[in-house]
């Protein structure tokens, strides 16, 4: 019997040494390609001097940057672009096919995913050596962990090259520069804005919202255009069930993020969330969120008076209108805001594009994010209602000018600061979760807030290892 | 070899090569697609690998990390909770709607059709359905209200509810699927068995517990080993449903393994937990297959 | 058994009944909420028809995805998969009860235990491979990767076991090779297995949405459950439209289990080994 297991042990164990030392083959291989990189960003942590002579090396290394441009415009190249919902999203369409019209020798080929599950599949996709061209990163802040383990191309010599004024992008595009390296270059940013129903408070007889607006104006404001019962219901404001819809007014200010330790500064909004909720001035959380109800749905039927929400609904605001499909006479405000802070601070989120690292046409794909994140994109990006990376008040004219925006758009669109909502950070993704987590048992009434706080701060020492 | 009797071994040889070419066609696709990369990322689970570059070997770390992790101590509770009620349940359902469905009644047919139908129904969809059915002013609430329950509970939206909802779910997803298992077995009971049973006189319980029973014990085996794999592994459902929540209290093994690899990335405490469920999986397989001979009865 | 009164058939109908509108109530309610504008489905009075029935969003679905291609798609795939999976599965568990050899339990323990980790475990270090390969985004891809799976080989060794020996036995003293025992007498008698294999098969290949989400890149290549996903993205909103996707991809695997319904669960009963 004894003799049997132990021959059973040994015959497998042998067989796992078979196979390990196999795939041992296979996993190293990606690893020989990016050890160079790898090594050079874990010292860029430590010494930035030793950062920048890695980077100079890494430049050196690179000879198709300062490939003659007419040798690439001869050749026909399929770039292999991934991106998310395109068919809704009002922006893609327009900017594929400008590309194309004006590059006659770059196909694009591209790979549309639901957005749910866009981040999933493209990491999916990058760790498995897929030769993916440009990467279209949906969550910003997942933009240091792709860097990290290699799988952006540093854009410094393609932009030194094609001197690309990197001030044009208020900001953004620093914050994109991981290590020493412009890992990425925004193409929008789209900030939160204050969305409101006319309608409903033309029939309230109350004022339309500023746009120089507290959040304790905003609270009262909501009590006084809440009205009816049952399906008539007309709530004041509707704040979605992500977390961020509580959570980023405490970190609008810029200076405290979620990757602090202490939560404290998110304690008014809470206590304003379920002041409000137990008031029915917004709608409950728990049916938002086991209906899985989009924030969209109450807002064009006219259910709720007021909804924070960030730029990009917009455009579907416009497109919904302009298609008949939507009748609300909707306006926009800038975001209310902490009493100690003045009007124009609001919190957003970023949109990069870079080159897989492992790509074969980088010098299409650099023409690709260029052309998209240069002035012909953010032409097309205010065309269609949306807000791009690099923007003046000339673009903000153009948006606010479209068919099917609201009046004195773009004094609402005006802004001082933009803060993250997501710091670019490798452990923000991880944090972010913890919070959802947590942020839904105390709008459920299962955590008070004080005991929410400071289970998140606590749980963020662990994830932080602080 | 050639000095061994040559008949002896041919024989067994003979033997073996035929069984293997029975297993062959099959095995090398597993093998390929399915055993390496199963076997590669459990291997993972001492290592530190973002997805990409070169693996670390660290050893023990990852699983220290893990049983730190509230959220992971706490997935193991959740799941064995919800395994146990869900393997139990699914498992009277499904026998019970077989005995009923295996009489000699008009219109079986549609009855089966219809108690198999949730199982076709995509978890997409049935996910969206129940959610909206539990809701606190949905259809179940509203009815568990119209009986004089004042409080109705939160399903979905409560911590303590959030488990039973998915299990309710989960049994009616899956019963028709366990119950044609049981139905294919019930028909092949030889009728003379019950016939000899009644001449001496045996009531209509005692024919279920001494014929029945013992004879639907292979398909019992198979039905409280998949329902006990499918339970501990469930991710799909309860991933459409609740995404863990609310909080993390539907958070189960698959999804914190899930949650691992694709918010945190970090390959090497994901294959850890992968480990630990693993493990717990291949105990209880294992110590089902040991009582197998006990209580399995094959022909 | 044999002699059944009316009060008792009675009670037998009216808990069939009950049971089966329970079961049914959450998929009609999606029925009825496929007719429904969205302010209907958000409704607290609630009617199981509407007044207005909404057919159109029916055929707004047409309008917005390629739903031929996708079905097509789908039933391609699910049918070669299914069928690769009873055929070799079922001659492997042949192996595992009736050919005696060494190492063969631990061959069977080794396929077990793979079903019992979760396919996000290893699809990483999968698509890795299958990216080498060149199959990724290739149906080919995805039918290797789903055809041999742990669980057929699993569901027929259970019923091999139970198959008597001495029907084998027979077999071979009749000259009948291990081949033949198989074919003719063990597959013919297997039938309910393989149906209950191929229901199983048929319905996970079918609704598979993780698989084909990250195998699948070019729009001719997807599934139905991708084009349902989808267009649910699209209209996330709109509950009545989603509703009306899921119940259009539901109809599909319906037809198929109607049409195979007495091959499926009727046939099962006439090929038992009976006595």
């Amino acid at each position: 019997m004894k003799n049997r297991i132990c021959r059973k042990f040994l015959a497998s164990a042998l067989a796992l040494t078979l196979v390990g030392s196999m795939l041992a083959g296979c996993g190293n291989k990606p690893a020989e390609n990016v050890n160079n990189t790898e090594s050079s960003t874990t010292e860029a942590n430590t010494s930035t001097e030793e950062a920048n002579t890695a980077q100079t090396d890494n430049a050196s290394d690179k000879e198709e940057p300062a490939a003659p441009e007419a040798d690439t415009s001869a050749e026909e190249v399929t770039l292999k672009i991934a991106t998310w919902d395109a068919t809704t999203i009002a922006t893609t369409a327009p900017l594929i096919e400008a590309f194309e019209a004006a590059h006659p020798n770059i196909k694009v080929e591209l790979i549309d995913i639901a957005s749910a599950d866009y981040t999933q599949k493209l990491t999916v996709m990058l760790n498995g050596g897929n030769d993916l061209d440009v990467v279209w990163i949906k969550d910003a802040d997942t933009t240091p962990s792709i860097a990290a383990r290699g799988q952006l191309e540093d854009l410094t010599p393609y932009i030194e090259r094609d001197g690309i004024d990197l001030d044009a992008y208020n900001g953004v595009a620093s914050r994109l520069n991981i290590g020493g390296k412009q890992v990425a270059l925004p193409i929008s940013t789209g900030f939160y804005l204050l969305y409101y129903n006319k309608d409903i408070f033309d029939e309230a007889n109350v004022p339309y919202p500023s746009n120089d607006m507290t959040w304790a104006e905003f609270e009262e404001l909501a009590a006084k255009v809440t009205s009816g019962e049952g399906n008539d219901k007309k709530y004041g404001a509707l704040l979605h069930t992500w977390q961020a819809c509580v959570q980023n007014w405490g970190v609008q200010d810029g200076e405290h993020t979620i990757l602090d330790t202490d939560y404290t500064f998110f304690k008014p909004y809470y206590e304003m969330a379920l002041r409000m909720q137990d008031a029915g001035t917004i709608m409950d959380f728990s049916t938002l969120k086991t209906g899985n109800i989009h924030y969209s749905s109450p807002f064009q039927q006219g259910q709720v008076a007021m909804m924070p929400m960030g730029t990009w609904f917009m455009a579907t605001m416009i497109s919904k209108i302009n298609a008949g499909e939507c009748s609300v006479n909707w306006g926009i405000a800038t975001l209310p805001h902490a009493d100690n802070l003045e009007a124009g601070y609001t919190v957003g989120s970023t949109t990069p594009l870079g080159i897989n690292a492992n790509s074969s046409n980088k010098e299409a794909a650099w023409e690709f994010i260029k052309f998209a994140c240069g002035e012909e994109g953010a032409k097309i990006y205010s065309e269609n209602g949306d807000i791009p990376a690099m923007k003046d008040d000339s673009i903000l004219a153009v948006i606010a000018g479209l068919d099917g925006m609201p009046e004195g758009a773009a004094e609402a669109l005006v802004t001082k600061n933009i803060a993250l909502d997501r710091p670019l950070d490798e452990k923000s993704a991880e944090v972010n979760q913890m919070l959802g987590e947590e942020h839904s048992l105390i709008m459920i009434g299962e955590l008070s807030i004080d005991d929410g706080l400071a289970e998140m701060a606590e749980r963020s020492k662990e994830i932080q290892g602080k | 070899m050639q000095a061994k009797s040559k008949k002896q071994i041919s024989l067994s040889r003979r033997n073996t090569l035929v069984g293997i070419s029975f297993i062959l066609p099959n095995f090398i696709g597993f093998f390929i697609f399915v055993l390496i990369p199963v076997i590669f990322s459990l291997a993972l689970s001492v290592t530190e690998w973002d997805g990409f570059n070169a693996m670390k070997f660290v050893g023990f770390d990852n699983f220290v990390a893990i049983f730190k992790d509230r959220v992971f101590k706490g997935s193991i509770g959740k799941t064995a909770y919800f395994s146990i009620f869900t393997v139990f349940f699914s498992m009277c359902a499904s026998l019970g709607l077989a005995v009923l469905l295996n009489q000699k009644l008009k219109g079986k047919a549609i009855f089966r059709c219809a108690i198999f139908f949730p199982y076709v129904a995509s978890n997409v969809a049935v996910a969206v359905v129940w959610n909206f059915l539990f809701r606190d002013i949905g259809p179940i609430n509203n009815f568990l209200r119209s009986i004089g329950i004042a409080n109705p509970p939160g399903w979905t939206a409560s911590t303590d509810w959030v488990i039973p909802a998915l299990i309710i779910v989960n049994i009616w997803k899956n019963m028709g699927y366990f119950m044609i298992v049981y139905l294919a077995a019930l028909q092949d009971i030889p009728s003379s068995l019950y016939e000899a049973a009644q001449i001496d006189g045996a009531n209509s319980l005692q024919r279920f517990k001494s014929i029945t029973l013992p004879m639907l014990t292979p398909s019992t085996f198979f039905v409280v080993m998949m329902l006990t794999i499918n339970s501990f592994k469930v991710f799909d459902l309860v991933y459409l449903m609740t995404e863990g929540g609310p909080g993390t209290a539907s958070t189960m093994m698959s999804q914190y393994i899930y949650n691992q690899a694709f918010i945190s990335w970090s390959y090497g405490r994901s294959s850890a937990a992968a480990m630990v469920l693993f493990l717990i999986v291949a105990a209880l397989t294992a110590f089902q297959f040991r009582m197998e001979k006990k209580w399995v009865s094959y022909m | 058994m044999k002699t059944k009164t009316l009060p008792y058939k009675t009670i037998m109908y009216v808990i069939l009944a009950l049971l089966t509108a329970l079961t049914l109530m959450p998929l009609l309610w999606m029925l009825s909420a496929s007719i429904k504008t969205d302010s209907e489905v958000f409704s607290l009075v609630f009617h199981w028809f509407p007044k207005n029935p909404q057919i159109k969003n029916y055929t707004k679905i047409w309008e917005k995805i390629p739903l031929a291609r996708f079905v097509f798609n789908s039933v391609k795939l699910t049918v070669i998969i299914t069928a690769i999976q009873v055929l070799t599965s079922s001659f492997a568990a042949y192996g595992f009860s009736k050919c005696k050899f060494k190492g063969r339990d631990m061959l069977f323990l080794l396929y077990v235990a793979t079903i019992a980790i979760p396919w996000q475990v290893y699809m990483l270090p999968q698509y890795s491979m299958m990216n080498k390969l060149h199959l990724v985004d290739s149906h080919l891809g995805y039918i290797l990767m789903q055809s041999f799976t742990a669980f057929g080989v699993f569901l027929m060794r259970q019923f091999f076991m139970s198959l008597p020996n001495e029907l084998l036995e027979a077999g071979r003293i009749d000259g009948l090779s291990e081949y033949g025992n198989y074919f003719q007498i063990a597959l013919p008698l297997a039938k309910p297995s393989i149906a209950t294999l191929t229901i199983f098969s048929f319905v996970t290949i079918w609704n598979d949405y993780m698989g084909p989400m990250i195998y699948f890149n070019t729009t001719e290549n997807k599934t139905i459950q991708l084009g349902i996903k989808m267009f649910i993205a699209q209209y996330s909103a709109e509950y009545g439209l989603v509703m009306a996707a899921s119940v259009l991809s539901l109809i599909p695997v319906l037809i198929i289990f109607l049409a195979g319904q007495k091959f499926f669960v009727q046939g099962v009963a006439s090929s038992g080994i009976k006595g």
